[in-house]
């Protein structure tokens, strides 16, 4: 702060009703201040302080400070943190979403002090410092008049001070100063006291509006530049250009120029044996090689909604789940032609198509056709059931 | 307190200053460097470390845009010099902030003068530990999935997982280490703000030290402040290295899955720190002319610890040692004769070496005060610690349970380069700090010179 404004000079402050703030000595040695400290103490001329370059012993104690509150802040805080941290974890790693990891139940405590021990520690130790800093010496603050006084250069280096100064009550500068003279200062300085500038004089307000507005922009510029560009730039590309074939891509690697490779001929894929009769007369004499058990059914019905019921059905009835102007006639399953085909003959129709039906010989392994003919019958079986069949509840 | 003449010669305290110290004399003394123009050989040190750490930064440049790849990590040797270095850094950590905490717990008012120095090398050496997790993840731009943010992903980290302890264990470290280094910072920047001649420092350092006014008000919830940061450092400081040696003991990997791990690290830490402070300080006092601060006696006492941290070592060593054979578990004998013998039996036998053997020398007085025994040996700890990292690392990852899997490593020199310029970044920081900010904590040394404290003439 300068003191370039100053309304009153130290000769007016030192007069009776002067804006005086504080008056300073200064002492040569520690265990002076300390014994001036004692002495002015209780005579009640104003509120006082010690400017000290370093902590001196007994000096608390003579000025009647209490115990810094520090120790149970930082307690409550470390606390916090322990708790916050853990339950966090608890929460995140056992109930938001559960992974197990590396055989480790989601719940495990054990895994979870070492954070929390870290998150206290961070919480004690921020309460400790900024706490000291911010709440109990209420800093930064850059116009405090001591900062502006002669004696400031002395007592951060190696002179003591005690100072008098006007906080309510009434203060007479002029006895301060014979009080401190009479404990043994050797320098006494009067500090006027300051203009009062606030936060919300226009110029700080002005001031203060122009620096956020522009760190707004500026960063609020580089966080769009840097998302917009930061997928597309390397390295970050790297992950994503990686140097192999994708489908379809051309490759001069092969004698065809494609990157993809057809399989030899004569490969069988996986599940999907060659079809032998050479027409669907000749598959009438194929028997289900599949049981009619509960497993097959499901399977079996999962396949016949996956792939035939939009055509054919849910029930198998022929009614399309498609809209009107599905042209084709899909073929009514629960008709009394079907229901006397044979299971080859139906397993023919899948593998081959018919009229307009394509083959779903790709679509449908071997053992899903045959669970699919399974599911066909069931199907018939229950769109035309005998007394017989409600007699016996549905089982077979 | 007992009278100092009860006590016997060998236990006194020596005066912690040689010859006549003031507070004034002190200012004038350790503050005159960030205004005086440095000499040629500063600028000299400088560039070379500079140009270290400019190789190593390309590096990194190079393996950021070209991949992990160019180093020489392979399976099964997943981890290799990116951990190594880590762990090494981690520890040379260490032993700031046990001069600046657990020392300033015991009241062992020799730390006040090289605390300050001691924090500081703290920081780097985290700065340098921070940067090799953050480049072995491959893909650095993504570093922020460290950390439990709420994302689109719906994911959270994997708390049970060590490598996660080690993210907050090493951030909080450095965070607590920054704060309670500035705050050390603050008075003795009064000190210089009031000092200084030039208008324009001036501002940097009234900005800096916040407004600071050695308000005894302030004192006390400072020193209340000091002191409970210093507890809760010296907790962290053994949960850090700690955490970082879960990153092994928790797997299975025979050789790393070892109770001892823990308490190990962390006597390594304080060993390798104490070695790298004794180097540095050693250069300090020298060419800054500090003999009467940082006096033999400092010097001396850094020594003894190394000493004893040496010993420590030696029976972490044989514990280590003993706990596998007596095991009984074929892997793990396997991999302990393969410390010691094989491909990388000489990285061993060489950690043993330097780290158990070499500061014996210690015991003699002569060698605790003579500079050349004292940085050799300091820099055989250095050299030997970095080794048992390679050693616990390497050689446990490189023949495993499975014989088919076995692998020998061999770091390409893209790893060298980029051990070496972490080695510049640190020391480039050092020469830095040295110039521009007290190097020697004055507030600190100015309340236990003799007369500052009432009621108590001489040395406390």
């Amino acid at each position: 702060m300068t003191g370039g404004e100053r309304m009153v000079t130290a000769e007016t402050a030192a007069e009776p009703g002067g804006k005086a703030f504080a008056v300073l000595g200064l002492f040569e040695t520690a265990e002076d201040i300390l014994a001036a400290a004692q002495g002015l103490r209780d005579k009640g001329l104003g509120r006082l302080e010690a400017y000290t370059p370093y902590p001196v012993h007994g000096l608390d104690a003579a000025l009647g400070h209490r115990r810094s509150p520090l120790a149970g802040m930082v307690l409550v805080m470390g606390f916090i943190g322990a708790v916050s941290a853990f339950l966090f974890q608890m929460w995140a790693t056992g109930i938001d979403y559960p992974i197990v990891v590396g055989g480790k139940a989601p719940m495990a405590w054990q895994a979870f002090i070492p954070i929390l021990f870290e998150v206290m520690v961070l919480f004690a130790t921020f309460t400790a410092g900024l706490g000291m800093l911010l709440l109990m010496n209420r800093l930064p603050f850059y116009g405090h008049p001591i900062l502006s006084s002669a004696s400031i250069g002395k007592i951060t280096r190696d002179r003591f001070a005690l100072s008098l100064e006007a906080y309510g009550g009434a203060f007479d500068a002029r006895e301060a100063r014979a009080a401190l003279e009479e404990a043994g200062a050797t320098e006494v300085e009067i500090l006027p006291a300051p203009e009062p500038s606030g936060p919300w004089s226009a110029n700080y307000l002005l001031k203060g509006f122009f620096a956020v507005g522009a760190a707004c922009l500026v960063a609020g510029y580089a966080t769009y530049w840097a998302v917009k560009l930061f997928p597309v730039l390397p390295p970050m590309v790297h992950m994503e250009d990686q140097p192999k074939l994708d489908p379809q891509e051309p490759s001069a690697l092969f004698r065809d120029g494609r990157g993809m490779q057809s399989p030899p001929s004569g490969t069988v894929a996986r599940g999907f044996l060659p079809y032998s009769p050479a027409a669907p007369e000749e598959a009438a004499g194929l028997a289900n090689p599949l049981p009619r058990t509960e497993p097959v059914l499901d399977r079996g019905q999962k396949a016949y909604r996956t792939h035939c019921a939009v055509c054919h059905g849910v029930l198998g009835d022929g009614v399309p789940t498609l809209t009107a102007s599905y042209g084709a006639k899909p073929a009514n399953l629960q008709a009394r032609a079907i229901r006397e085909l044979s299971d080859g003959k139906i397993y023919d129709a899948i593998v081959r198509g018919k009229n307009a039906m394509p083959s779903y010989a790709p679509h449908l392994s071997v053992e899903d056709r045959w669970s699919v003919v399974h599911y066909v019958r069931v199907l018939q079986r229950a769109q035309n059931a005998t007394d017989e069949d409600l007699e016996r509840g549905g089982r077979p | 307190m007992r009278a100092d003449a009860a006590v016997p010669e060998a236990l006194r305290t020596p005066p912690l200053t040689d010859g006549a110290v003031t507070p004034a004399s002190l200012d004038e003394q350790v503050l005159r460097f960030p205004e005086t123009k440095p000499p040629r050989k500063w600028f000299l040190a400088l560039a070379f470390t500079a140009s270290l750490m400019t190789v190593g930064l390309a590096l990194i440049g190079y393996t950021i845009c070209t991949g992990i790849g160019v180093w020489g990590n392979n399976r099964p040797v997943f981890w290799a010099f990116d951990i190594i270095n880590f762990v090494f850094w981690v520890g040379i950590g260490h032993a700031g902030t046990l001069i600046s905490a657990i020392l300033f717990l015991f009241r062992k008012t020799w730390r006040n003068a090289i605390a300050r120095f001691a924090e500081a090398m703290t920081i780097f050496a985290v700065m340098c530990a921070g940067l090799f997790p953050l480049i072995h993840v491959g893909r650095p731009w993504l570093a922020f999935w460290l950390f439990p943010y709420p994302n689109q992903r719906a994911l959270w980290t994997n708390f049970r997982s060590p490598l996660l302890w080690d993210v907050f264990a090493v951030s909080t470290y450095f965070s607590v280490s920054l704060m309670f280094w500035y705050l050390g910072l603050i008075p003795d920047l009064a000190s210089m703000r009031d000092r200084t001649q030039s208008p324009f420092r001036r501002k940097i350092y009234t900005v800096l030290s916040l407004g600071w006014r050695g308000a005894a008000s302030h004192w006390s919830h400072y020193e209340k402040a000091y002191l409970l940061l210093a507890g809760l450092a010296t907790g962290l400081v053994l949960s850090v290295h700690s955490v970082v040696s879960f990153d092994f003991a928790v797997s299975l990997v025979p050789g790393w899955h070892m109770t001892i791990f823990p308490p190990y690290f962390v006597a390594g830490a304080i060993f390798a720190g104490f070695a790298m402070v004794v180097i540095v300080l050693v250069v300090v006092r020298e060419t800054m002319n500090l003999k009467n601060l940082i006096t033999d006696f400092h010097l001396e006492v850094m020594n003894k610890v190394i000493l004893g941290m040496s010993c420590l070592m030696a029976y972490s060593y044989l514990m280590e040692g003993f706990t596998a054979w007596y095991s009984m578990n074929p892997y793990l004998h396997h991999v302990f004769r393969q410390y010691v013998g094989g491909t990388y039996g000489w990285a061993g036998l060489l950690t043993i070496c330097c780290n158990v053997l070499i500061p014996q020398i210690l015991w003699f007085r002569r060698a605790r005060r003579s500079y050349f025994w004292m940085i050799f040996v300091s820099v055989a700890v250095t050299v030997g610690m970095w080794f048992e990292r390679f050693v616990i690392i390497v050689i446990s990852l490189h023949q495993d349970y499975l014989p088919s899997s076995w692998h020998v490593y061999k770091p390409t020199l893209v790893d060298f380069g980029i051990l070496f310029g972490s080695l510049g970044l640190f020391f480039t920081l050092v020469l830095v700090f040295a110039r521009v900010l007290p190097v020697i904590a004055t507030t600190e040394v100015k309340m236990v010179l003799p007369g500052a404290q009432p009621g108590r003439h001489g040395a406390p």
